[in-house]
């Protein structure tokens, strides 16, 4: 079965219609949705061909997904500097009620990766998905803050992106390209999150991102883990601008938002 | 000022947000093409900040995916790729004709946008004006003198430049956005064409453009009378990156567009000027 693109819906939805999806609808009627979680930031960006293509697969194995922007980011309306934690899950919740209305499917699952994956597994208590798949999800909010913190740091005195190492001034506030405000930087820096009480199938890529001792506590209780045959250039400088390609991932994770609950 | 989804064009295969402004009909809409194969919001959300600030400055704005990017599907039609882009662009122009009565239009395109701004440009009577960031511009004698001459004079920078040689490089290659500069003689003619039309022209180079494009002054030195054309205007934004990374450089850009737009395309609404 192919799924047209011409089928995809373009939407504005939630509170003041703010926020921007695109609705991949099946061809045949479906019992169970997918609602994608985008990541914050570059990783937003990088990652959106590969969101279409799972989001497309999906629609073609006969499960619809929805594809949205968090508030502050891509087509939604609001600034970077109006990203905020609690203000995401909150998107994620109302989302999930847009996905369960254009399908009319009460069952979906959650798909995400870095942050995007994090929202997802800290959504669960209020979305209530069947299952989450989550890809190099950021589980250590401390670690993370400080890993942007020196990207950011060595973008500025980049001299193959500048002709003149900029100062600390003029980037500070920022991580790889967006401005972010103190009060979500805070968020993150406390972030430590714990399993939610779904069934969670983490995806980690060849070179894992997240720790052992993060990953322990999610395989503790009862999360899958597999692995990719390759690592995946999250944070690194000379790939910044590059897209997020893994044709692997999106079979990976088609397949295990699939599996029968 | 509202934002909607569309999809629209000659195949429904373009997908696209319009900015919409209270104003019943506007005269002039502002069309942000592709950079690269980043979708529609641009490089850091740059073509979101431009299409926003513009619409609440009374422009109707739309950014969109040419066919086969960010979201928009192919058309089917097995067009050459400029006959692709020129259609594409001209469902965009009729979207914003038909949702808020715009009957000529500003291109903006940074990289691949402003080639296809100018491939646009050269052919559709609708564009009254573009904007091209890090558009084309060609090596001169006296790029030549300015790049390679410090690095004569620094020891330092020898070192780097035989080292650098003489060693397996490990970096990754930059994005190939397939920019071919056509020749210099047919750029300068169709641009000489373009301000003949009445066209305003807003040419903006970054440093990041610093492998062909390093002083204000080659401007004229590749383009001769355009330069020195009324409708011409030109930045040059020598700090700042190619894709405008940095927030700061991002509202000066923001900033200049805004500016540079209000005096050369004051909107006229059904009302009179806006």
């Amino acid at each position: 079965m192919i799924a047209r693109h011409d089928a995809e819906r373009p939407l504005f939805f939630g509170a003041d219609q703010g926020l921007f999806g695109i609705y991949h609808p099946p061809a045949v009627p479906a019992t169970q949705a997918v609602l994608l979680c985008p990541p914050l930031g570059q990783d937003h960006v990088r990652s959106h061909r590969l969101y279409r293509q799972l989001a497309t697969a999906l629609a073609a194995a006969g499960v619809p997904a929805l594809r949205f922007d968090f508030y502050g980011s891509g087509d939604s309306a609001g600034d970077s500097t109006d990203i905020r934690w609690d203000r995401c899950l909150a998107d994620t919740t109302a989302a999930a009620a847009e996905l369960r209305q254009l399908s009319g499917c009460e069952h979906i699952a959650l798909f995400g990766a870095r942050l995007g994956g994090s929202i997802a597994l800290a959504a669960a208590a209020n979305v209530k998905p069947d299952r989450i798949v989550a890809w190099d999800p950021v589980l250590n909010g401390p670690d993370y803050v400080a890993r942007l913190d020196a990207l950011q740091d060595s973008l500025r005195i980049d001299t193959r992106r500048f002709n003149q190492a900029r100062t600390a001034e003029v980037a500070a506030g920022q991580w790889q390209g967006f401005t972010v405000d103190a009060r979500l930087r805070q968020q993150l820096a406390e972030l430590r999150l714990e399993p939610p009480a779904v069934q969670v199938r983490l995806i980690e890529s060849a070179l894992p991102v997240t720790t052992s001792a993060d990953r322990q506590r999610f395989i503790a209780t009862g999360a899958t883990v597999t692995t990719l045959s390759s690592s995946t250039p999250w944070e690194e400088l000379e790939r910044l601008e590059m897209a997020i390609i893994s044709h692997e991932l999106v079979q990976s994770a088609s397949g295990l938002l699939r599996e029968p609950t | 000022m509202t934002e909607q989804a569309f999809r629209f064009g000659r195949a429904g295969h373009l997908v696209g947000i319009a900015g919409l402004p209270s104003a019943a009909a506007a005269q002039t809409g502002v069309i942000v093409l592709n950079a690269g194969l980043v979708h529609r919001i641009g490089p850091f959300r740059l073509h979101v900040a431009i299409a926003r600030r513009l619409s609440a400055c009374g422009y109707p704005t739309l950014r969109f995916d040419l066919s086969t990017l960010g979201d928009s599907a192919a058309s089917d039609e097995s067009l050459p790729r400029a006959q692709q882009v020129r259609a594409d662009v001209a469902d965009a122009m009729d979207l914003l004709g038909k949702q808020a009565g715009c009957t000529r239009f500003v291109l903006i395109g940074l990289c691949s946008g402003a080639e296809n701004a100018h491939l646009v440009a050269c052919s559709d009577p609708r564009v009254a004006g573009a904007i091209f960031l890090d558009g084309f511009a060609y090596r001169t004698p006296g790029f030549l003198l300015r790049h390679y001459l410090p690095k004569l004079a620094n020891p330092v920078r020898i070192w780097r430049f035989v080292h650098r040689r003489l060693r397996p490089s490990r970096q990754v290659a930059a994005p190939d956005f397939g920019v071919v500069a056509p020749p210099l003689g047919q750029v300068r003619g169709e641009l000489a064409e373009m301000l003949q039309r009445g066209l305003k022209l807003c040419f903006v180079y970054s440093g990041g453009t610093s492998e062909y494009f390093n002083h204000r002054r080659q401007f004229r030195e590749c383009y001769g009378a355009v330069a020195n054309h009324p409708g011409t205007t030109l930045e040059y934004f020598e700090a700042a990156d190619h894709t405008y990374i940095l927030e700061g450089d991002r509202q000066q850009l923001v900033d200049t567009i805004e500016r540079w737009l209000l005096l050369n395309l004051p909107q006229v609404t059904a009302g009179g000027s806006a």
